[in-house]
């Protein structure tokens, strides 16, 4: 479902060069990618995700080669089929909660899903917020959110960086199984990249880089 | 959800600043459309009122002046001349037509011009109720008199002496109405016309002195009369002569040799007009260069926000394209918001030019005692509305550049 091969990647000429061991996710696998700072986590992650091109090496995504897309292709590719979860999430202050996935929606192509908002945001615990702006949420409400921005569209990638950093022991575990949870809803596979070692006994699939 | 509907959302979102952009843009428009419209209004206005007249022959004096009093009625005139030496000009053969005018008395603020009946063909003005006035003492109407005077065919009234509305004593005789002229926008809307003669009678009367009863006052009426015809004339007194040429030849000679040959003076309208023009002008530029700063600093302040809003929401932006937008749906964002403020300018400060100019129109008609038609001219709007969307443009292909530029995955991790 999810490989990379020979991923390697430099900022800049004469900067050290990254290698990262090859992954090989199945259907429905959940991966998580321990690391201390600096070692180049979000870096893979952003390689993955399509938002880096890598110096070499190359990602497949459910036979989509990355590498192989144009820049117009990758965009729409990376719209529709992946979902990024974030340490801290902004969502545009301007729209309420609706609004902000209306919005994932309509750049993704995928407006039908709107329907599935409601029971999406009630699985979150978070129904009560439809029509609350971004900036009326609390840390825990907004990474709430940002699960549903990003499984709303039901991709199959979810990459999550650091999702729980800021996060205390409750909402730590509670977010990160939900993420699971949703990852299983949708049928979509799940890579979470972190130092924070509280999230480890989740998971059975662990990479540390 | 669409693109519209994300900006529309973002400017609601900063209602100050949102403010500050509209309030801004919306002076700047209003003002240069409304100077533009006044000034084009006016001098519109002016020219209508030079009708054909070429030239003004009048006392000496200030040629402005004899302009202002004898073509568009706002100032006193001169002086008169004498009604024989007006009549050699008038047989000129480079001149086509040539109307002696005389001033002397105004009824409620309106003024009396006495002439001959071709006077209102310098307006082409066309008689809508009643007849020309045929013998003297009767009088056809402007519109503008008629209307704000509610006077009709038959009325009468008494004139007071003067040019001014207040003061000086009423002249004994009655004015009778026996028509009204169809509205012309041009000055005669506002001039009561009637005979020569009628000022002469009721001048001449005036050094009569007192009329015992109304039976012997018709007496000294036909009995003036005779001696009028008896009389040579010699001592009637005109305040200009109207003239319009039969070609420009008559521009190059006609003025020059009254000038120099006769107590009198000549003025041409147009080049007066001109002069007037050329002191007002300064005014009208330089709220037209202030109103251009204004505009200036409008997309200023539009740039900034839109550039504000880019930068500081980077992150936001980034975001979007990780949803799949493409750069050129973020231009857009940015963009709608720019147009959607520039809009929302463009709309308020059309209506605050309409009702702004409506109010200036009134209190100038109020004291011109003229309605004066608004002349829009679509040219104007047009060049303000071009310079506005240049600016507005311009604002925010510099606000944009920074999203050209994004790099999407440094933003992401640097937010972090």
């Amino acid at each position: 479902m999810i490989q990379t091969k020979n991923i390697s990647f430099q900022y800049q000429k004469n900067d050290a060069v990254f290698t990262f061991p090859d992954i090989n996710l199945g259907k429905e696998e959940p991966l998580l990618i321990l690391g201390k700072s600096g070692i180049g986590k979000t870096t893979l992650l952003h390689i993955i995700a399509g938002l880096l091109n890598p110096k070499s090496g190359e990602v497949t995504i459910d036979g989509t080669n990355l590498q192989s897309l144009n820049s117009k292709q990758r965009d729409q590719f990376i719209g529709k089929h992946i979902g990024l979860v974030f340490q801290k999430n902004f969502a545009n202050r301007s729209l309420t909660v609706l609004e902000n996935l209306e919005a994932r929606l309509f750049f993704s192509g995928k407006t039908a899903n709107k329907n599935n908002i409601p029971n999406l945001l009630k699985a979150l615990q978070i129904e009560g917020c439809q029509t609350q702006k971004i900036n009326e949420l609390s840390e825990g409400q907004l990474q709430r959110l940002g699960i549903a921005l990003a499984v709303i569209h039901e991709p199959k990638l979810i990459l999550a960086d650091e999702p729980t950093a800021s996060l205390d022991d409750d909402n730590c575990q509670n977010v990160m199984q939900l993420l699971i949870n949703q990852a299983k809803t949708n049928k979509s596979n799940l890579i979470v990249i972190t130092h924070d070692q509280r999230v480890k006994s989740l998971f059975q699939n662990i990479l540390t880089l | 959800m669409n693109i519209w509907k994300i900006s529309i959302k973002n400017l609601l979102h900063k209602p100050l600043y949102t403010a500050l952009s509209v309030l801004a843009l919306t002076i700047s428009i209003g003002l240069l459309i409304s100077i533009k419209q006044l000034d084009a209004t006016l001098k519109q206005q002016f020219e209508n009122n030079l009708a054909d007249i070429d030239l003004v022959v009048g006392a000496k004096g200030s040629p402005l002046q004899l302009v202002l009093a004898s073509v568009l009625h706002i100032d006193n005139p001169t002086g008169n001349i004498s009604y024989d030496e007006a009549k050699k000009i008038s047989k000129n053969r480079l001149v086509e037509m040539a109307i002696p005018m005389s001033y002397g008395d105004n009824f409620k603020g309106y003024r009396i011009v006495g002439s001959n009946i071709s006077f209102s063909k310098f307006y082409k003005a066309e008689i809508e109720k009643g007849h020309d006035f045929k013998s003297p003492m009767e009088v056809v109407l402007g519109s503008d008199v008629a209307n704000a005077l509610q006077l009709k065919i038959g009325d009468t009234f008494l004139s007071s002496h003067g040019l001014a509305e207040e003061g000086s004593h009423e002249h004994p005789e009655n004015f009778v109405v026996v028509g009204i002229y169809k509205q012309t926008h041009k000055v005669i809307d506002r001039l009561i016309v009637t005979p020569l003669e009628s000022i002469w009678d009721v001048h001449n009367h005036e050094e009569n002195e007192e009329h015992p009863s109304e039976e012997s006052h018709h007496h000294a009426e036909e009995n003036h009369h005779k001696a009028h015809n008896e009389e040579t004339h010699n001592d009637q007194e005109i305040t200009s002569l109207l003239v319009k040429f039969k070609n420009p030849m008559g521009l190059l000679r006609l003025p020059r040799q009254i000038n120099s040959n006769t107590n009198m003076q000549a003025a041409i309208p147009k080049y007066e007009m001109e002069r007037l023009f050329g002191f007002t002008g300064i005014g009208v530029k330089a709220i037209s260069w202030i109103a251009y700063a204004i505009l200036l600093i409008s997309s200023l302040i539009i740039f900034i926000n839109l550039f504000k809003m880019v930068k500081e929401r980077a992150f936001d932006l980034a975001l979007l394209r990780t949803y799949g937008a493409s750069n050129f749906q973020l231009i857009k964002i940015v963009a709608y918001e720019g147009f959607v403020a520039t809009f929302a300018a463009i709309f308020i400060g059309l209506i605050l030019s309409k009702v702004g100019l409506f109010f200036v129109f009134k209190m100038l008609s109020n004291q011109f005692k003229q309605t004066i038609p608004q002349s829009l001219e679509f040219s104007n709007v047009i060049t303000v509305l071009s310079w506005v969307m240049v600016m507005v443009v311009l604002a925010i292909l510099l606000a944009i550049l920074p999203i050209l530029k994004m790099n999407v995955s440094k933003i992401l991790s640097h937010e972090k």
